[in-house]
């Protein structure tokens, strides 16, 4: 048995128009997901001890900045102490 | 004749890729049984009191980018460090990688640094391991990538698994860290969600071949020295190394609590290279380790059948196109005669509405059971790289056998650049 193929213009169009919905429907909630993403991804490795908390890398050197920077507010807030008593 | 030769073949391939949806079935129903019985038994504490000396190997090859950030981590682990010696492999590095490990070498005693120069390193990964396993002096060898950042309590939960002496090797999660970055990424860290909380699990608990898969993986000292460690002729020297493990008797466990996180490929010219890697490694591997694998008396039937669906999984998109091309003209050209058109109709729907589906159920199922609320609905945009993987994995089967012919060696290594991006972490 043989299939014969009949070049009906009309099939093609509503062929070639059937597909491109379907394919459209198909990737929507993708593109939707990409374009605003709404997952909490990535997912969060959760230690049996401490969580990690959501902080970027802190390499040894940036961290001696963040120390004194907060080290400086620490010093800060606790001269203003003695004025509050007053 | 030609036609009654391309409808025996389009059998073949049509029973192939059945076997393997099947396999995906299995495989999804598996873990979601897997994960309710885990739900309603009690959770038990495992052996913690097991603690023997082990070894961490991290090679790495122009790492400066993310050296610190796992060597950090190395600092965090829970595990006792006076039983604990991690040894980087600064593998031939033209960066940074090696001052770097040194910095931390010199505030941590349990860390060591081996420096391999240009006449002995930068061999590929299976090389560096080698050289670190010679100075290794843990009872259990551990190894990591040089991109990874692992779980606090990781090396307790693995180490554990080794109070079955049946267990010559474990291995963990693999978690991606840049997960936001990109399109690739995205889809990476679905594909690996499917291959580890589906895929590894189910082969778990089914007791099938777990995967160790080269990194986030640990191995008896006695075991892998006897096995003479990574075998550096192999681009998959973690599918090798898992083969050979199972053929000497011993188990793989996969343990999926015992998570780490990795840096994913962030383009597609960087997914081509190192799944090309991976599939030419894949295929070597099974034209070495298939016929073993048959013949071996320590597997039992399941482990064979398993074992040879692993082995030969990247050979499937290569399948594929073939089955393509066979099948359209048949189709258009000639209808097999031994069904009418109506039955032949029921297979082909059935298949196209449950078969073609079955790689993305499974990651699907992952997602669910990861409790992601989103990320499944990129699902549809892994059709782009299974697609994506059919010229690579068509080009590594034809690289290997023009290799072969000409009897060149094709083994090389196309190191994976890791930039450091972290989005979780520290």
């Amino acid at each position: 048995m043989k299939m014969v193929l009949n070049p009906n213009p009309m099939t093609f169009i509503m062929l070639i128009l059937g597909v491109s919905t379907f394919i459209l429907i198909m990737l929507l909630p993708a593109f939707l997901e990409l374009k605003k993403p709404r997952d909490a991804g990535p997912r969060t490795i959760m230690d049996n001890i401490i969580a990690i908390p959501r902080l970027p890398v802190i390499m040894e050197k940036e961290k001696l900045v963040l120390d004194q920077v907060l080290y400086q507010k620490m010093t800060e807030i606790l001269a203003v102490l003695p004025n509050l008593e007053a | 004749m030609i036609v009654e030769i391309l409808e025996a073949l389009f059998l073949i391939l049509t029973f192939v890729m059945t076997a393997y949806l099947i396999r995906h079935y299995v495989f999804t129903l598996s873990v979601l049984n897997h994960t309710s019985k885990r739900k309603k038994a009690a959770v038990t504490t495992k052996k913690e009191a097991y603690q023997p000396p082990v070894s961490i190997l991290i090679p790495a090859h122009n790492e400066e980018r993310v050296i610190g950030r796992i060597l950090q981590g190395m600092t965090k682990l829970t595990y006792p460090k006076d039983k604990m010696q991690v040894i980087v492999i600064d593998d031939a590095s033209t960066d940074d990688t090696g001052e770097t490990a040194e910095g931390y070498a010199k505030s941590c005693n349990y860390i060591k640094v081996i420096h391999r120069n240009h006449g002995e390193g930068g061999k590929g990964k299976a090389s560096a391991l080698n050289a670190g396993l010679k100075q290794a002096e843990g009872e259990i060898i551990f190894c990591f990538d040089a991109d990874y950042y692992p779980q606090r309590d990781i090396i307790e939960k693995l180490v554990a698994e080794f109070t079955d002496p049946k267990v010559g090797a474990v291995q963990g999660r693999v978690t991606v860290l840049n997960e936001p970055q990109n399109v690739v990424t995205r889809l990476v860290a679905l594909e690996r969600i499917g291959g580890y909380r589906v895929d590894q699990q189910a082969r778990d608990s089914l007791g099938l071949i777990s995967q160790f898969g080269g990194t986030v993986g640990g191995f008896r000292r006695g075991l892998l020295v006897s096995l003479d460690g990574w075998d550096g002729s192999i681009l998959a020297e973690d599918t090798d190394l898992t083969f050979r493990v199972y053929l000497a008797g011993y188990k793989i466990r996969y343990i999926n609590e015992a998570e780490c996180y990795e840096e994913a490929v962030e383009n597609w010219s960087d997914y081509w290279k190192q799944r090309y890697r991976w599939a030419k490694g894949h295929m070597q591997c099974a034209f070495r380790h298939s016929l073993k694998v048959l013949k071996s008396s320590n597997l039992r039937l399941r482990e064979k059948l398993d074992g040879l669906l692993l082995l030969n999984v990247y050979f499937m998109p290569v399948l594929v196109l073939l089955s393509w091309i066979v099948g359209v003209p048949l189709f258009f050209f000639h209808h097999p005669q031994w069904f009418s058109i109506f039955w032949t109709l029921i297979p082909i729907s059935l298949y196209s509405f449950v078969g073609n589906f079955a790689p993305f159920f499974e990651v699907g199922i992952g997602a669910y059971l990861d409790g992601r609320t989103r990320a499944y609905w990129l699902i549809p945009l892994l059709i782009f790289t299974f697609l994506y993987n059919i010229p690579i994995c068509t080009k590594a089967l034809a690289d290997l056998f023009i290799s072969k012919i000409l009897g060149k060696n094709c083994n090389h290594w196309d190191k994976t650049v890791h930039n450091g991006n972290s989005y979780i972490i520290n």
